[in-house]
């Protein structure tokens, strides 16, 4: 018999962590493990409400657990947001083109993060960090609206500073509005990327975020000089079966699900409305 | 092809007999329309041959407005479905590129798929708003059934399609192989209707309409034909097109036992493409009907290498807005290429 491809794989909810006043990151653990390479997505079902489309935010070199950071801004995040310390959901997938790691060996990698798109830069971010001289440099720009909306807090400021001792790394953090309690910069994330001491044509650079950002900084980095074949977006879309059938995903005559999620600017820039 | 001839009267008692041992669908008439009904040996005389398309299209028997997709339907029937035209046969072939043709199958489409037998026939009354031959079909097939039928005077031609066609035949003595003469004396029937569908479509023009329509994406363009401001998005083009095949998935079931329903959806709909906050990437109904002719006439040939309009008119017939997509279609490329 066939494997039905809409069979989610039963997962237990290990924990549900508050990222920010909207955000919580809810730690899965699926039957059978679960294997996915950072840039992939998988769907999360909450039975009897609904499924949606989330790039795992955790390692994928963690076969035993998923973390999926997700933004409460409808029905099925909503759901997600209420969930409980041994709930069952399902997980299929993974799905997707992945970010292409082997294109990014030897080079500088600079990942740009706003918001709730960090999540998918927390899974390729450990990725590469795994197998760290495989590449020149790794420089992390992350933004957010203000210091409450940060999220990964503890990483970005605190575990992970301080590996750029030990490795060739660095971070530029950003928020929109600061407060009292913020000692770093101020500003939008396209902000950091002024004065950016990088070797351009050895680089490329992997941007996550709220539509607007991503299109600013998109601008920003054709501007300081990267080539469109080297800024790589992680496209969202509505989307229901994840594997090219059902045709909500489409940017055009391009599947999000299939031919994305991650996809490079040169492969998206005369579709219609990528910016939403 | 193995073309073969028998009586009508013989094919009349051939499809009685298959009638009482399989399921068989066929095209009846109700208020001078065709619709697929049951072919219980009782009705099989009031089958209608070599007419027209039906009222419903092919995928209703393939992709069902509703159904169960987790976990899959575990009893699907044998079905044989009769009358099928041209149009639908290549809608089918749209919907088994995208539900069969990678690596990802659609459980219950593939069931389905298996287990029918498709007799499609000739299309000899076209309506005038048939236009398959402006998208380069014939209202005849050459491919994609199992087995063909042309009423032909007092007799019936049959094409062999498939080896699964030839076994629904078997052994019967009844079926003779059919002659050259029978045989060219159908091609000038066919050419008949091919001309007379053409010629009801003189006045449209969709001569390299994919290669035209790509990049028509902007709003303003669609603004131009008029009569898109009548369409009321109620979806009847797609639910009708034997080739849309969108759906959303409804969860339904609970923690214990999860379960997933397909249902047709329609890229008309405001909602369609709305995301979770609220933004869609198709704002306006020009968006969306620009969306729905370009998915057509362009999107799915870059993803599958067919066009997916396959000229059967449904979309117009049922249009509660009154609009000929024709008409729409050969306005926005002369409005194209003079902006050009």
């Amino acid at each position: 018999m066939m494997e039905n491809i809409y069979r989610p794989i039963r997962c237990e909810v290990m924990d549900v962590i508050t990222e920010s006043p909207t955000i919580k990151t809810v730690v899965v653990k699926p039957e059978n493990g679960f294997s996915f390479l950072a840039g992939q997505f998988a769907s999360l079902t909450i039975p009897g409400v609904g499924e949606a489309p989330f790039t795992p935010s955790s390692s994928p070199y963690d076969k035993e657990k998923l973390e999926f950071t997700v933004m409460r801004v409808g029905r099925v995040t909503d759901a997600i947001h209420k969930l409980k310390k041994g709930d069952i959901v399902g997980v299929r997938g993974p799905y997707g083109k992945p970010y292409p790691l082997d294109h990014y060996k030897g080079k500088e990698i600079l990942l740009v993060g706003g918001g709730v798109g960090l999540a998918p830069l927390r899974a390729l971010f450990l990725a590469l960090i795994e197998t760290i001289s495989n590449y020149k440099r790794i420089v992390f720009c992350c933004g957010a609206r203000t210091p409450a909306d940060y999220i990964y807090k503890d990483m970005i400021l605190d575990k992970w500073h301080n590996l750029c001792e030990k490795y060739p790394l660095c971070f530029r953090i950003t928020v929109d509005k600061k407060d009292e309690s913020w000692k770093y910069g101020e500003g939008v994330v396209t902000k950091t990327l002024d004065g950016l001491d990088i070797d351009i044509k050895n680089s490329v650079a992997v941007v996550c975020g709220p539509p607007i950002m991503m299109k600013f900084t998109t601008l920003k980095l054709l501007e300081i000089g990267y080539k469109e074949a080297q800024i790589y977006l992680s496209m969202e879309r509505k989307m229901y079966c994840a594997v090219g059938h059902c045709r909500h995903c489409l940017i055009g005559d391009v599947f999000v699900c299939k031919d994305g999620p991650v996809f490079t600017y040169d492969q998206i820039k005369d579709k219609p409305n990528i910016w939403v | 092809m193995d073309t073969l001839y028998i009586t009508k009267k013989d094919w009349d008692s051939f499809i009685k007999g298959k009638a009482e041992i399989c399921n068989i669908f066929a095209p009846f008439e109700y208020e001078r329309r065709l619709f697929y009904n049951r072919a219980s040996p009782d009705i099989e005389k009031d089958i209608v041959y070599n007419r027209v398309r039906t009222v419903e299209p092919l995928k209703i028997f393939f992709a069902p407005f509703k159904e169960r997709v987790f976990p899959e339907v575990d009893e699907i029937p044998e079905i044989v479905i009769m009358g099928v035209t041209t149009c639908d046969i290549n809608g089918l072939k749209i919907m088994d590129r995208v539900f069969m043709g990678d690596d990802y199958k659609d459980p219950n489409y593939t069931n389905r798929r298996e287990k029918t037998l498709i007799i499609s026939s000739d299309c000899l009354s076209p309506y005038p708003t048939c236009f398959c031959e402006l998208v380069g079909i014939h209202p005849y097939p050459y491919d994609g059934f199992d087995l063909n039928i042309s009423i032909f005077e007092d007799g019936v031609l049959v094409d062999i399609g498939s080896d699964k066609g030839r076994s629904f035949i078997g052994e019967d003595q009844k079926f003779l192989q059919a002659s050259r003469e029978q045989i060219n004396k159908r091609e000038q029937n066919r050419n008949k209707i091919s001309a007379m569908i053409k010629e009801s479509n003189r006045a449209f023009d969709f001569v390299d309409i994919t290669t035209k329509l790509k990049g028509a994406y902007h709003t303003e363009l669609w603004k131009l034909p008029k009569d898109i401001e009548n369409c009321v998005q109620c979806g009847s083009c797609t639910n009708n097109c034997p080739s849309c095949v969108c759906f959303l998935i409804e969860d339904t079931g609970s923690q214990e036992t999860m379960k997933k329903v397909k249902v047709w959806d329609s890229c008309l709909f405001p909602g369609y493409a709305r995301m979770a906050a609220g933004v869609s990437p198709r704002p306006t109904l020009y968006d969306r009907y620009a969306n729905r002719l370009l998915c057509k006439y362009w999107y799915l040939v870059e993803n599958y290498g067919k066009t997916g309009c396959t000229g059967c008119g449904r979309c117009i017939d049922g249009c509660a807005g009154k609009i000929d997509k024709r008409k729409i279609l050969t306005e926005v490329l002369r409005e194209k290429t003079a902006i050009r």
